[in-house]
């Protein structure tokens, strides 16, 4: 059973330049319970999916498709209900720890919000987050409400808002670059702490990342995305085993364990999209049909793939 | 460039405007079609009409006429006033920028002197006492203005001074002089001017504010603010005369607000610095 | 600010005694004998002692700074032959009341316009407010005054022409000298308003589940003000030089009518007096703001 179900999902932004095709017909799904990554490079359109399940694209954004999350179409919901939604049943860690508090506001008024949402007694959920914070190593916890966000140190941000996220306890958890900007040390706190959740709520776990190793070590499946597209979606181990769009396997070609292979080129730009593959100018099994037809997605065992080499 | 500003709208036509004053400006006194000091007492107070198309005054004079003449006076007062503490600002800013240490600290405290007067009294003052007349008025209002520019052009300095084309001219051994002329200026100048077209604005507002007060020009220098000020005494029976000039100062001022913020817009857009004005 | 303050009085002090207009034989043609007659070196001398202005100007300098400071004696009045410390305490209230009203107009107008633009950005509303406040900002304050006088007083005789002491005299000054400052805090509001709903953490309050209202009032209103307060100190120092004129327009008793007059009729120490004034509540408003500042952003709380 589909429990969050993407299809077709465009996302165009209106600029001056003109529109800029984010996110260009994408299509997955996602079962109870499984952790599902979005891996691609920086600006492939993976923290647009995320925003564009929980509605939160600035008004400049042009959405087609269809999300649908347990029976409740997402992308045709009041905003009454979508509310109902938000928080709740889908949380989302945004990927900017340090802009995402508001700087003027003590730590301990933006968790109260959490409990406010959730009709819960305000007192009784603070104590459960000074727990929770402790859970997630942080020193201190109590004092750590009194302060202010620019206090806290970006690791400490990360955690404090993937706390509040998991305060909710949400049916679906998406955590958008869970590990940017972290050193080694608080990347391994990161992992212990999804490994925690995985086990400890049963609850879905969409990850946005462009850390191959994070995604490979947490996820079930994962779906691997380039200019906007997904190329190809599997379970974890054949894609790290048994990669099949070449833009999979130059990605992990190029991961410092299988020697730093470089990939060289750029990607589309993404107003004006080539007619044909969007890997195109940078792929070494490209053949003439590639230049000019784009591939559609094709099931293969245990997943997708968009080339056609398939 | 030019593109970008013509696809604009509203700054087309404000430019378009801002060149039919200036011709207004500069050919009317050359033209001298008809004399706006020429006092015709049995037409005194006149509502608009075909041959007074906006009235006439309390001494009969007509106030199109009248109004086309301010207009010299105003933006001549107010090029004045602008190229001066323009020259003055930037040349300020620069060596304040440039030269840093005690040398800047000085400076940068006088700049905060001048900008904590609030200007039009410090003008007025200084008018007060140097007396009407064109050039103390432009002195008075360059006074009140250039310190402004000064500190923008100060802050600009400071952050192109570390780049690589003024410190490779140092060491090549290029003079604090022409480092200035040849980089410092020329890569910051633009700022300043935007800055500068916006506060034409505030300059032409100014100008009025102190006519209207009488503390401006001699009473023969047709002037917007000198012209709404005698026109108010006569407000009940004959409201033109008051109300006419101060749409033509609303509309100049306009003008060159849509401009210089149109100019910002398009050549700093992150920039907000004029509204804050 | 004390550096500050001893430029400016230093500033104005000599300013406006080494112009033309500032030598003792002028202002005592100015004031007690006529333009066109010459004085005597009798009639000089007299009035150089009694006002203190024999001896060379550096001294006299210290000695107004010194009288100024200590004992609250800011020189004489050639005018009114009355101390310029009771002057001043005698039109200050006026010139305090009018700002204040003016400003409070100015804030509570600009800003609660300001956001409503800013959340019906590109809308009728917005469009029309945003022209609305082209003008605010272009219009000289004192044809507004005048427009306003006519309108009100002459047509609709709703409020006295011009007076001082009840309601209805001050709120077509209030309004007039408000006018300027209520538009470029409409534009700053929006602006601000407009940038901070795009910030990060607006995003992550409406991820969070809250209503739409509560993230306006909580997390965007007191964010979107830290600007506007910053210019608060400038627009208060706009309106102290708007209230000379407006106070000239309404024959408001203030500071400003004081001053211009005393400009009229070469009276110094009034005239040095009134500035001093006027920059003086400058600063102090300035030091206001930035305690408000302060107290509003944490992050410059604790440095
Ligand atoms: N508000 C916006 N306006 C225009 N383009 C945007 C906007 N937000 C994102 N984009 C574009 O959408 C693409 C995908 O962005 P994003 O989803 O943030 O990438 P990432 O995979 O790094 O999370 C990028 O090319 C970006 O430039
Ligand atoms: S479709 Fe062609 S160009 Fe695109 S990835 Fe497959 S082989 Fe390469
Ligand atoms: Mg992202």
């Amino acid at each position: 059973m589909s429990y969050l179900n993407v299809s077709s999902l465009c996302v165009d932004f209106l600029t001056e330049n003109g529109s800029v095709k984010a996110v260009n017909d994408i299509s997955f799904e996602m079962k109870k319970g499984e952790t599902f990554g979005i891996i691609g490079e920086s600006g492939s359109g993976k923290s647009v999916i995320g925003q564009a399940i929980l509605r939160l694209l600035p008004s400049n954004a042009v959405v087609n498709g269809s999300i649908s999350f347990g029976a409740e179409d997402l992308l045709s919901l009041d905003n009454k209900n979508m509310r109902q939604i938000r928080g709740r049943e889908i949380s989302l860690i945004p990927q900017n720890p340090a802009g995402s508090l508001n700087p003027l506001l003590k730590n301990k008024i933006q968790v109260a919000e959490v409990f406010e949402v959730m009709g819960v007694n305000k007192k009784e959920g603070i104590k459960s987050v000074l727990g929770m914070l402790k859970n997630l190593l942080m020193k201190e916890p109590a004092r750590i409400l009194e302060n202010h966000p620019h206090e806290l140190s970006g690791g400490m941000k990360q955690r404090f808002l993937a706390a509040m996220c998991l305060s909710y306890k949400p049916s679906l958890l998406i955590a958008d670059e869970p590990t940017k900007g972290l050193d080694s040390f608080s990347k391994k706190g990161t992992l212990d702490l999804f490994r925690h959740m995985k086990g400890e709520h049963g609850n879905s776990i969409l990850v946005i990342t462009h850390d191959l190793d994070f995604a490979l070590e947490i996820c079930d499946r994962v779906a691997v995305m380039y200019a906007g597209q997904i190329v190809e979606v599997g379970p974890v181990t054949d894609i790290l085993q048994i990669p099949s769009h070449p833009y999979t396997k130059a990605l992990l070609n190029a991961l410092p364990r299988n020697g730093l292979i470089p990939l060289h080129g750029h990607t589309p730009s993404r107003i004006d999209l080539p007619d044909g593959c969007l890997f195109y100018t940078r792929c070494n099994l490209r053949s003439d049909k590639c230049g000019t037809e784009r591939p559609a997605t094709k099931s293969i065992k245990g997943g997708v793939v968009r080339c056609h080499l398939y | 460039m030019t593109g970008k500003i013509f696809r604009r709208k509203d700054m087309t036509i404000s430019i378009l405007l801002l060149a039919l004053l200036v011709v207004v400006a500069i050919s009317y006194p050359l033209l001298a079609l008809s004399d706006p000091n020429a006092i015709d007492l049995t037409n005194k107070n006149l509502a608009p009409s075909a041959e007074h198309p906006l009235g006439t005054d309390y001494l009969g004079r007509d106030i199109l006429n009248r109004l086309a003449a301010g207009t010299t006076t105003s933006l001549s007062i107010a090029a004045g006033v602008s190229a001066i503490s323009l020259f003055v600002g930037v040349l300020i800013g620069c060596i304040s920028g440039y030269y840093g240490g005690i040398i800047d600290e000085t400076l940068s405290r006088i700049i905060d002197i001048f900008l904590s007067f609030p200007g039009i009294v410090f003008a007025l003052a200084i008018m007060g006492f140097l007396g009407g007349g064109v050039i103390n008025l432009i002195l008075a209002l360059s006074v009140v203005h250039w310190a402004k520019y000064a500190r923008l052009m100060r802050g600009q300095v400071l952050s192109i001074k570390e780049n690589e084309y003024v410190l490779s001219a140092k060491i090549i051994g290029a003079g604090d002089f022409h480092i200035m002329r040849k980089h410092l200026i020329p890569n910051s100048v633009a700022t300043v001017i935007i800055l500068a077209t916006i506060d034409i604005g505030h300059v032409l507002l100014s100008i009025a504010a102190l006519n209207f007060l009488g503390i401006g020009l001699p009473a023969d220098i047709p002037e917007w603010g000198a012209m709404l000020s005698a026109g108010k005494e006569f407000m009940r029976t004959s409201p033109y005369q008051t109300i006419f000039p101060g749409m033509a100062i609303t509309m100049v001022v306009i003008i060159f607000s849509i401009i210089g913020e149109g100019l910002r817009d398009i050549f700093d857009p992150n920039d907000t610095g004029g509204e804050y004005l | 600010m004390a550096i500050t303050l001893f430029a400016v009085f230093a500033l104005t002090f000599f300013l406006m005694n080494v112009v033309p207009g500032g030598t003792s034989e002028m202002i005592l043609k100015h004031t007690f004998i006529g333009l066109e007659e010459s004085a005597t070196q009798e009639q000089l001398a007299q009035f150089s002692e009694i006002y203190n202005l024999n001896d060379p100007l550096y001294i006299q300098f210290i000695d107004w700074l010194k009288g100024g400071i200590f004992e609250g004696d800011l020189g004489m009045s050639f005018v009114y032959h009355k101390p310029v410390l009771d002057l001043l305490l005698l039109r200050l209230p006026a010139t305090i009341i009018l700002a204040l009203s003016s400003m409070a107009i100015a804030v509570v107008g600009g800003v609660s316009l300001g956001i409503y633009a800013a959340l019906k950005e590109n809308k009728t509303a917005d469009h029309l407010l945003r022209f609305l406040t082209l003008f605010g900002v272009s219009m000289p304050g004192f044809w507004v005054g005048l427009i306003l006088i006519l309108i009100f007083s002459v047509y609709l005789k709703m409020v006295p022409v011009a007076g001082y002491g009840s309601l209805e005299n001050l709120i077509l000054p209030a309004f007039a000298l408000s006018i300027h400052s209520l538009a470029s805090i409409m534009r700053i509001t929006r602006t601000s308003m407009l940038e901070t709903l795009g910030q990060d953490y607006i995003k992550f309050a409406t991820s969070k589940g809250l209503s739409v209202n509560k993230i306006i009032s909580r997390h965007a209103l007191k964010n979107a003000m830290l600007p506007v307060v910053t210019v608060l100190g400038f627009q208060m120092g706009a309106m102290l030089g708007g209230s000379v004129i407006i106070e000239t327009v309404f024959a408001w008793p203030g500071i400003g009518s004081l001053l211009v007059n005393s400009i009229f009729a070469r009276d110094l120490y009034v005239v040095q007096a009134c500035i001093i004034v006027i920059v003086f509540l400058f600063l102090i408003v300035n030091f206001i703001v930035d305690l408000v500042y302060i107290y509003l952003d944490p992050r410059i709380r604790y440095g």
